[in-house]
């Protein structure tokens, strides 16, 4: 479908284009377009004016801090996640789930910041970086703010990003000792929408001492399961545990069923997909990317 | 993927069967070639359809006023306008009382699926286009929907067409042999209470597309489309239109893969007739993929229901007996001549005697149904091969044996099946021990055994044997509506020799990279002994230019038999020409002339020689050099028509050969299935083809490539599906998963050659492929499943309903299959 006409702007400040977007009522910022622009096209929602943030410098750097903490820009695409030695090296979960999102063209325009602020339950980075514990860093026009991950996402498409903001920043926490990263997917086909999606953090010296498991797709937001994670805490780092844990995810999920998956199947998939990105994470269970 | 390289050294007279390089290629890698978006008229405007949200509905009032009042919209038509407009409503294929469908370009009074045109509006740029299109407003009265196939024909349904008075488009029945007496006296009976083959389609890379201009200087109608059956639309449209044959014209030069769902683009193509009258310019339409997936055209659903098989102790299976319902969406287009196209392989690969098939064609609020590659046929093979793996699964036979034992077999041919078509050439059994051996059978089945339960993982192996049916005889249509005027088959070519002596090929077909211009050359230049290179064929189809028959258009799995065909023969006639020029020129006898490089010569004496230039010149430019009888009967242009060697089947018996060739293509492969998700990958995957004589082994391979991945997508990722209200949940390639590179496995493909002994170079037409994977998935997953779960009863398998199956039997769900009382008794005696 084709685009209905819209103004476009291209601030060459975070600060102008936080005015442009306060002083237009039909205003959204554009970051890699690979969603907003769909969205445009098919003509479900409508916009005066697109803020193009894409090409921001300020919004475009990967800071890494000797602990290994990350700061990574908004406008940072997924290839470049993928291909930063700082990311690789830190938080390599993240540049491998980045390096698999979609195809090539999407990565190259795709953005952390983009893929957080649809806030669409299928999208890979959300539940990830809730696992890692990220901060996100909001900008207004009354100064920067911080949300953690776990309170970023409100629901379908709505995030803590309010009108006139900005996400700026992401920041990843560094990995404690000890701990890693799992994900797991159900999807369709090779490189389509997911059914149901795991994310997990886990300290572990043989015996599991914390464990973060976040599911996506069966609910509006990335959750974090607090039944899975007591029932893994203190227990032997090995498949059978983690399988028993991931038996306590269940009626407490209220997935909606569509024409991919229905709700009983995505219940099911939840907890398949939890114990997968456990095991992978405790380093039983080969890559799970997408 | 396993490819055979191009070859490149061909020795001059002899390049059929060898892999010659595609001379299409250079212009489509570089980008040189012209598709019908490429199209550009002086004046023209570019149109939108407004499509209806609703898939059932009265249409209260359209206002086209908004969309009017924009600067830049030249004019809009409606449906009601467009009835007055029109002659008559297009012409139906059906008999009573479904010949009452009035279907019109644009809907009229009701709209009855999700995305049936309503309205349609041209405009300077296609984005102020589609900004007026959103301006018209429609209101409409929501009416009760009909979406299954099979409810639809109850008599309390929802009425698509009132004044037909049912949604059943089409019913017949088709009884050949005895069936009840095999039923009786079979060992076993096999009873399936359930099947049901999806809709899916093709979604080719380029959608519809047409630049249609009314001209009123030459009062003709040109027609710059993609459709891939213009002289089909021609004859729907003529009528509707109120235009005569000869200015209705048709071309096309490049199609971007078409699979027989662009036969469907005439409803479109008619509206932007009208359109482009009432604007007086030309009006030109680029189809968006959610229009496409909305109201192109979906490959056929069908339901066969309480399926009752009838086998013997050794495994013979006599015949079977079901109820069918095909779906074909809210109009008949093209249908329902579905309905009778499956009957081209009544027992599928086997020597099944005794058939029963109820069958009944209805009418939904769904997009309409259009040819799809394997068109009506995989439908049917695919019933008959699950037919074969249910019996083996229920009785314990070995799913290869059980085959084997029932297949056609080598020394049957020429064959022929209950309802009298005849099976041409073929060796099935050699071709599944090839393909069983491609995906090393014997290795996969005693890793099976040693996995066991408890893995986590199940391996299935699975067979699909199809039959493509190639060169219709349009003879068939008549079991369908007995006044039908057709019959028979052909295909038209020209040959002809240019002022300096070049060859030049003109087809009636419209190729969408079946490559015709490379094997046409092929063909022709073994005929007069030149390289295929120094042939030209005229790329893509012209009305004006080109000669054709009624049948022409590329679809159907024809063109190696009519459209080579036609060329073989015109070249011929060609040949003939030529070497009586040279025989008078040469003062020898006709019977003494070689053509060799283009050198006209006397056998035995090269020095007596003219070329073709010289002979095209004695035609051309020097004919009082000629005696007069000679140069008033030869004009080195040579039109031929092939035909088929058909009769007019019997209506009545609903008996006929109704095709010439039977290109078999047998698939084998491994899957393995996860059982915590469902996800079946393919572990191994083998497609044999039996094509007999092949003009160009690459380019056939091609298209077992492209029909093997189609069938694997179809079998585990698209489908298109409706709610209960009746909206399309896959309108996108967001939900709609076309299979792509990364889901498709390594294929290995063989292939053996039993020549056809009814066509002119011993080829079959193939390429649609008959929807072996489909079969052969169903098959393996099949195989995975244990004794206790269900069968495998639908074609489309994603993860999920995979998932469903593999723990069916601990759910303690209904297993869909029987074996009669008796039956199963002797069975267990017999494991
Ligand atoms: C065919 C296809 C398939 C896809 N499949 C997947 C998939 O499987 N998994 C996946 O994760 N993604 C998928 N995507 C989506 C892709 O990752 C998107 O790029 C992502 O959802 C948004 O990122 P973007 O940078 O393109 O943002 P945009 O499309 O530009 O913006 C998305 C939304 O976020 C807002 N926004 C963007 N940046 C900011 C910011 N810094 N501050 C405040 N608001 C902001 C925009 O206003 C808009 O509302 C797919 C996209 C396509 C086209």
């Amino acid at each position: 479908m084709l685009l209905e006409s819209v103004a476009y702007a291209r601030p060459d400040t975070v600060a102008e284009a936080l005015q442009l977007l306060a002083e237009n009522e039909d205003a959204a910022p554009l970051a890699g377009g690979q969603s907003l622009i769909n969205v445009l096209k098919h003509r479900v929602a409508s916009l005066e004016l697109l803020v193009d943030i894409s090409r921001l410098e300020e919004l475009r750097g990967i800071a890494a801090a000797p602990d290994g903490g990350l700061e990574i820009g908004a406008c940072v695409t997924y290839d470049e996640l993928d291909h930063s030695p700082e990311v690789r090296s830190a938080q390599p979960m993240l540049a491998d789930v980045a390096g698999h999102i979609e195809d090539q063209q999407i990565r190259d325009a795709g953005t952390i910041g983009g893929n957080c602020c649809l806030s669409d339950p299928t999208n890979n980075l959300p539940p990830l970086l809730v696992a890692l514990g990220a901060t996100m860093v909001i900008a207004s026009s009354g100064g920067p703010r911080e949300v953690a991950a776990s309170d970023f996402f409100h629901g379908y498409f709505a995030t803590a990003v309010g009108e006139g903001e900005l996400l700026t920043s992401v920041r990843v926490p560094p990995l404690a000792a000890g701990a890693s990263a799992g994900y797991s997917t159900v999807a369709v086909g090779a490189d389509s929408k997911a059914i149901a999606r795991a994310a997990a953090l886990v300290r572990a010296n043989g015996t599991i001492e914390e464990a973060r498991v976040v599911l996506a797709c069966v609910s509006p937001i990335p959750a974090r399961h607090a039944g899975m994670e007591e029932a893994l805490r203190g227990r032997a780092a090995e498949p059978a545990a983690v399988a028993a844990a991931a038996e306590r995810i269940g009626a407490d999920l209220e997935p909606l069923g569509d024409a991919h998956g229905s709700a009983e199947y995505r219940r099911a998939m939840a907890r398949v997909v939890a114990r997968r990105a456990v095991c992978q994470a405790i380093g039983n269970g080969g890559p799970q990317h997408g | 993927m396993s490819t055979t390289p191009a070859d490149t050294a061909v020795e001059i007279g002899r390049s059929i069967g060898v892999s010659v390089p595609r001379r299409e290629d250079r212009r489509l890698l570089q980008g040189q070639g012209e598709f019908a978006d490429d199209v550009w008229m002086h004046r023209q405007g570019y149109a939108h359809f407004v499509r209806s949200p609703h898939a059932h509905a009265r249409i209260v009032s359209v206002d086209t006023r908004r969309a009017l009042a924009l600067d830049g919209v030249y004019a809009a038509l409606t449906g009601e306008e467009v009835k007055e407009l029109c002659e008559s409503p297009f012409f139906q294929i059906a008999p009573e009382p479904a010949a009452k469908i009035a279907e019109y370009p644009l809907a009229v009074d009701k709209v009855r699926y999700h995305g049936d045109a309503v309205a349609v509006v041209l405009a300077e740029t296609r984005e102020l286009a589609r900004d007026a299109a959103g301006l018209v407003d429609v209101e409409y009265e929501l009416l009760p929907v009909v979406v299954d196939g099979v409810a639809a024909a109850e008599a309390d349904a929802p009425l698509l067409h009132e004044q037909v008075g049912t949604n059943v488009a089409w019913h017949g029945v088709f009884d050949w042999g005895d069936v009840d007496w095999a039923l009786e006296n079979a060992d076993h009976v096999v009873e399936i209470d359930h099947l049901h083959f999806h809709r899916f389609s093709s979604t080719p890379l380029e959608c519809n597309a047409a630049v249609v201009h009314w001209d009123p200087g030459t009062d003709t109608v040109q027609v710059k489309s993609n459709n891939q059956m213009p002289m089909f639309a021609s004859m729907v449209i003529g009528p509707t239109l109120g235009v005569a044959s000869n200015r209705l014209l048709f071309a096309s030069q490049d199609i971007g893969g078409a699979f027989g769902n662009k036969i469907g683009s005439y409803p479109q193509i008619a509206a932007l007739a009208l359109l482009s009258r009432k604007a007086g310019r030309p009006a030109k339409w680029t189809e968006y993929r959610t229009e496409h997936m909305l109201s192109c055209g979906h490959g056929n659903e069908r339901t066969f229901l309480d399926t009752r098989v009838a086998v013997m102790k050794d495994g013979t299976i006599l015949g079977f007996k079901t109820r069918a319902f095909d779906d074909a969406g809210a109009y008949l287009h093209y249908e329902p001549l579905g309905a009778v196209i499956w009957s081209q392989v009544s027992c599928g690969c086997y020597r099944l005697k005794h058939l029963h098939v109820d069958y009944t064609e209805t009418l939904t609020n769904k997009c309409p149904t259009i040819p799809n590659r394997g068109y009506s046929r995989l439908q049917h093979l695919w019933l008959i091969e699950r037919i074969i793996d249910i019996v083996a699964h229920e009785l314990g036979f070995d799913p290869v044996e059980l085959r084997k034992r029932n297949y056609v077999q080598p020394d049957d041919y020429p064959y022929e099946t209950p309802n009298g078509c005849v099976y041409d050439s073929g060796d099935l059994p050699r071709s599944l021990d090839i393909a069983l051996e491609l995906i090393d059978h014997d290795k996969w089945r005693a890793r099976q055994r040693e996995l066991g339960r408890g893995s986590g993982k199940r391996i299935g192996i699975g067979i699909g044997s199809t039959l493509d049916s190639g060169t219709n005889n349009f003879g068939q249509a008549r079991i369908i509506n007995p006044e039908l005027p057709f019959s028979g088959n052909g295909e038209a070519a020209y040959v002809k020799l240019d002022l300096y002596g070049e060859v030049n090929v003109n087809l009636g077909t419209t190729p969408q990279g079946q490559s015709h211009e490379t094997t046409a050359a092929q063909v022709v230049g073994d005929v007069l002994g030149m390289g295929p290179e120094q042939v030209h064929v005229t790329a893509g189809f012209n009305q004006q230019q080109n000669t054709y028959v009624a049948f022409s258009g590329t679809y159907a799995s024809q063109f190696a038999v009519t459209g080579l065909g036609a060329a073989k023969g015109a070249a011929e006639k060609l040949r003939a020409e030529i070497i009586e020029v040279a025989a008078f020129a040469l003062e020898a006898d006709a019977e003494d002339i070689e053509l060799a490089d283009g050198m006209c010569s006397v056998r035995g004496d090269q020095e007596r020689a003219i070329p073709f230039i010289g002979v095209a010149n004695l035609i051309y430019a020097n004919n009082a050099a000629l005696p007069t009888e000679l140069r008033e009967r030869i004009s080195l242009n040579c039109r031929h028509v092939y035909v088929p060697p058909f009769e007019v089947p019997d209506p009545d018996k609903k008996r006929g050969n109704l095709t010439l060739t039977y290109a078999s293509q047998i698939h084998a492969c491994v899957v393995e299935i996860d059982e915590d998700t469902g996800h079946v990958e393919i572990l191994e995957y083998a497609a044999v083809d039996d094509c007999g004589k092949r003009i160009n082994p690459r380019i056939v391979e091609g298209q077992v490539h492209g029909a093997t991945a189609l069938g694997i997508g179809a079998a585990l990722y698209e489908s298109f599906e409706y709610d209960g209200d009746g909206q399309l949940q896959q309108a996108s390639f967001y939900d709609y998963h076309a299979i792509t590179a990364l889901d498709a496995p390594d294929i290995k493909t063989a292939d053996i050659e039993s020549p056809s002994p009814f066509t002119p170079n011993g080829a079959k037409g193939m390429g649609e492929g008959g929807g072996a994977p489909l079969h052969a998935i169903c098959s393996a997953i099949q195989d995975a499943l244990g004794d206790q779960d269900a069968i495998v009863s639908d074609s489309h398998n994603p993860w999920e309903r995979v998932w469903w199956l593999v723990h069916s039997g601990e759910r303690g769900e209904p297993r869909g299959v029987r074996v009669s009382a008796q039956a199963a008794a002797s069975a267990e005696g017999e494991s």
